[in-house]
């Protein structure tokens, strides 16, 4: 597999350095601690304590959770402790999520999560804790990027692992050398440190579960600090690694979704804390009153289920389903239509709102190093457009790293650059057009609720994102 | 194995499963069908009652079945709606309810031991029930119920001379006790007590309240009238059939097993090492707990099950509640104690030998955390 000559995969040796692993039970984040421990990390579990109020239906199942988490620590003989972040989450994460509900998008809690709990405030008290890193069980990477070609080295492959003895690439001062050993199957070079300029956030290895589309908004600063242990693994070995070191969660159910709607659904879960507020639901090109629902909150575009619609008969029992295709949140009105090409269904743009693009300096870099030096440009290995394709030279212009979510971010490109994006957690990477706050494709597509996220790639590398509008 | 939880559950005895057995597809029938066979049936399930208020010195009428102890509590409970006093290391299913109503905890001493002047002082005119365990689940601690008995008494004659109508009734958890204690609700003196077939290697989901002449209780189940209306749904035969022959077999080992629980305690406490002693007094002897200080007792509890022994943290409810144990918490102990502290429940399936084998390996095991800990 050949990728970029100018990323790395840092592996330190974990001796004498302190990491904060969160633990949730589950089998990637318990795997994720043995591979630790095994590299000689002095590794802390941390069960986070998000959520823990049962609703009606639905046991939360956190306790279960934290005994399977704490069974592990023991097991691996490592420390373990549970750090109460339930006020916080609530405020944080669900007060947003409910907000975005009452304004009629459809937000996604596991990103917010993980931008303002398990990577910022799990992060800075790990850091306060002495931390060297924190860890997490996620299906994401952590490149490292550096620009050998004007030392005129050549690599052929991709998988270095960093130096045993060398400490972690921050604790020098930016602009000091120093000599950093990098291993390959085949050579072993000196690099100097300051040639690694920036952390990447990249793609897992199994494609089937890389989870960058909730990791895009973390900040430079915690994913520098970040391992993600079981990244360059498939969840098969994961869970084949826990059977053979009989961690017992090697066969747990996974957790679906945001853990705390559990079972339930959203929908159920929102009308705890939002009332039904009955409303009309019209079809959009007749406006007629097909039916009647609980609220448009509770609906999403796209939706096919849980339509109470009770039109005239062989009308509306055709055998065509009727999609929800636009809601008027002031006026509590669902539009729906059974026209599949509907133009509020399908759409070839999409505008961004909180857009994040991620890395610092060095992004630019990135950009313009692409574009300057299309011969030592990262080619992405699953045949998406490559930036190079595209001058980026108003790369300076868009707002670098992370900004609040409540801050929009206007600025655009002079000219669209090619990446590919995905829409939703796991769907197809699709090739597109980005000008700093639109998407542009080139076919129609089906349009994702607002309030989702669209992540941004090129190839491996998770280029930030943003919000849909 | 070396199972040290018998105050979590027990497993259902031979002669149990055995005479529980043709319940399940041979004498099937519905209690309260017609015909012949379901008759032998009922009169099958009357004598299981029977049985089970024999052991308790009550007769079948004063014996209402409910799926459980958790259940007889609720139940008992639902006498009153007016603030129910319950002892503050009761468990959740007494609790809780009491709670809803706005109920009072009364104090324990720093055994566990009820504070009889904190209860005194709590009863008002409008006091309908004081609900207090007969043994706790978490410290095997037996409470004085015939004193509390005795007070109840004095308050119910003055109420009357008073010419205030206002009934006191006296509820008890007896869950725990049936194994060790010879119990006589009349020697005690409560009007309604809790069993709890699960406790005594019956099966799991069969409890029974008593309920003494004269105590008016609100069914929470309604339907079909059995129970004397008291708890609705067709009769639970063989669980009965095993509660009642489980109750049986406890009362015929009630000498036997207090002196081998006694016996086996003091190996334990000679035995294990570097521990403080938490149920010194007034506790059952099958009940040991001790805490370990310095030391997390849930990573005990998982290095141990490593080892094939099984034990628990305070009671295993309030364990995997991820809360600390209220009981710990009343009766004194600082939050490092109430970490550090681990319960051992002795019982039928265990040996002398067993017992040996656990002090070794719970030794060997703090040793080694303590060890990890102190780095």
């Amino acid at each position: 597999m050949k990728t970029t000559d100018k990323i790395f995969f840092l592996s330190h040796s974990g001796r004498g350095r302190k990491v904060f692993v969160g633990m949730s039970g589950g089998v990637d984040s318990s795997v994720s601690a043995l591979l630790l421990k095994e590299q000689g990390y002095n590794v802390v579990g941390v069960y986070m304590k998000n959520w823990s109020r049962d609703l009606p239906g639905m046991k939360c199942p956190w306790t279960e959770d934290l005994a399977d988490a704490k069974r592990v620590a023991v097991k691996l003989g490592i420390d373990f402790e549970v750090w109460d972040f339930e006020k916080e989450y609530h405020d944080k994460v669900v007060e947003y999520m409910l907000e975005e509900f009452r304004r009629g998008n459809t937000p996604n809690p596991d990103v917010m999560c993980n931008q303002e709990i398990k990577f910022k405030l799990f992060y800075e008290k790990a850091m306060k804790r002495g931390a060297d890193y924190i860890a997490t069980g996620h299906y994401a990477r952590v490149g490292a990027e550096t620009d050998f070609s004007s030392d005129g080295l050549e690599f052929s492959s991709t998988s270095y692992t960093g130096t045993p003895a060398e400490p972690s690439l921050r604790d020098e001062p930016v602009g000091s050398v120093r000599n950093i050993r990098v291993e390959n199957p085949n050579q072993t070079l000196i690099l100097q440190k300051n040639r690694f300029q920036s952390h990447l956030l990249m793609r897992a290895v199994d494609e089937n579960k890389d989870q960058t589309y909730f990791l895009y908004r973390i900040s430079e600063e915690a994913l520098e600090h970040t391992l993600f242990p079981i990244g360059g693994m498939l969840k098969p070995e994961v869970k084949k690694l826990a059977e053979e070191k009989g961690l017992h969660n090697a066969y747990k159910k996974e957790s679906m979704g945001v853990c705390f709607v559990g079972e339930v659904g959203m929908k159920d879960f929102l009308k705890e804390y939002i009332d039904i507020k009955p409303g009309e639901i019209r079809e959009i090109e007749s406006e007629k009153i097909l039916g009647y629902h609980e609220g448009a909150v509770f609906y999403t575009i796209g939706q096919r289920h849980g339509l109470y619609l009770d039109g005239v008969k062989g009308e509306v029992n055709d055998g065509l389903p009727y999609y929800v295709v636009a809601k008027g949140i002031p006026n509590n009105i669902v539009y729906v239509s059974k026209n599949l090409n509907d133009e509020h269904i399908w759409t070839d743009e999409l505008e961004l709102k909180d857009v994040v693009i991620r890395g610092s300096t060095s992004r630019e870099n990135y950009f313009s190093g692409l574009t300057s030096q299309p011969s030592t440009s990262y080619t992405g290995t699953r045949a998406e457009p490559s930036l190079r394709d595209e001058p980026v030279r108003s790369v300076r212009n868009i707002r670098l790293g992370l900004p609040n979510l409540k801050q929009s971010q206007k600025s655009n490109f002079s000219r669209p650059v090619n990446i590919s994006v995905r829409l939703r957690h796991r769907a197809p990477l699709i090739p597109a057009k980005f000008d700093g706050t639109k998407l542009y494709f080139e076919n129609k597509i089906k349009r994702p609720a607002s309030g989702q996220s669209a992540v941004l790639y090129d190839g491996e590398i998770c280029l930030g994102g943003g919000i849909i509008a | 194995m070396i199972y040290l939880d018998h105050a979590a559950a027990t497993p259902v005895s031979e002669r149990v499963f055995e005479a529980m057995k043709s319940y399940f597809s041979v004498d099937f029938f519905n209690p309260s069908a017609a015909y012949l066979p379901a008759k032998k049936v009922a009169a099958d399930y009357e004598n299981a009652k029977a049985m089970i208020g024999h052991a308790i010195g009550a007769k079948a009428n004063d014996i209402v079945i409910t799926a459980g102890a958790t259940e007889a509590n609720n139940l008992a409970l639902n006498v009153t709606t007016s603030p129910i006093l319950f002892l503050v290391t009761e468990h959740d299913s007494v609790r809780k309810v009491a709670e809803q109503y706005g109920g009072e905890a009364i104090a324990v001493d720093k055994n566990g031991r009820i504070l009889l002047e904190d209860l005194k002082s709590k009863i008002t005119d409008e006091t309908m029930l004081i609900s207090v365990s007969l043994v706790n689940n978490e410290l095997g601690v037996i409470q004085p119920l015939s004193e509390i008995a005795a007070i109840i008494r004095d308050i119910r004659f003055d109420r009357l001379k008073r010419g205030i109508k206002t009934p006191l009734y006296l509820h008890s958890d007896a869950s725990q006790a049936m194994n060790l204690l010879d119990v006589n609700v009349a020697r005690l003196g409560v009007d309604l007590m809790t069993l709890n077939a699960a406790k005594v290697y019956g099966p799991k989901g069969v409890g029974a309240l008593y309920v003494a002449h004269g105590v008016k209780l609100q069914p929470l189940t309604r339907g079909g009238g059995q129970e004397n209306g008291l708890r609705s749904g067709t009769e639970n035969v063989p669980g009965v059939v095993g509660f009642a022959t489980a109750i049986a077999e406890a009362k015929e080992h009630i000498n036997g097993n207090r002196k081998k629980y006694a016996a086996w305690r003091k190996i334990l406490l000679s035995e294990l090492h570097d521990y403080e002693l938490i149920n010194k007094k007034h506790a059952l002897d099958n009940f040991v707990v001790l805490c370990y200080n310095g030391i997390d007792a849930e990573r005990l509890v998982f290095l141990l099950e490593e080892k094939g022994i099984y034990v628990s943290t305070g009671a295993a409810c309030a364990a995997s509640k991820g809360v600390r144990s209220h009981v710990l918490v009343a009766i004194g102990l600082s939050d490092e104690e109430i970490a550090g502290s681990l319960r051992l429940t002795m019982g039928e399936t265990n040996t002398e030998e067993q017992i040996r084998e656990a002090a070794k390996t719970i030794n060997e095991v703090v040793a080694k955390e303590r060890a990890r800990v102190t780095g």
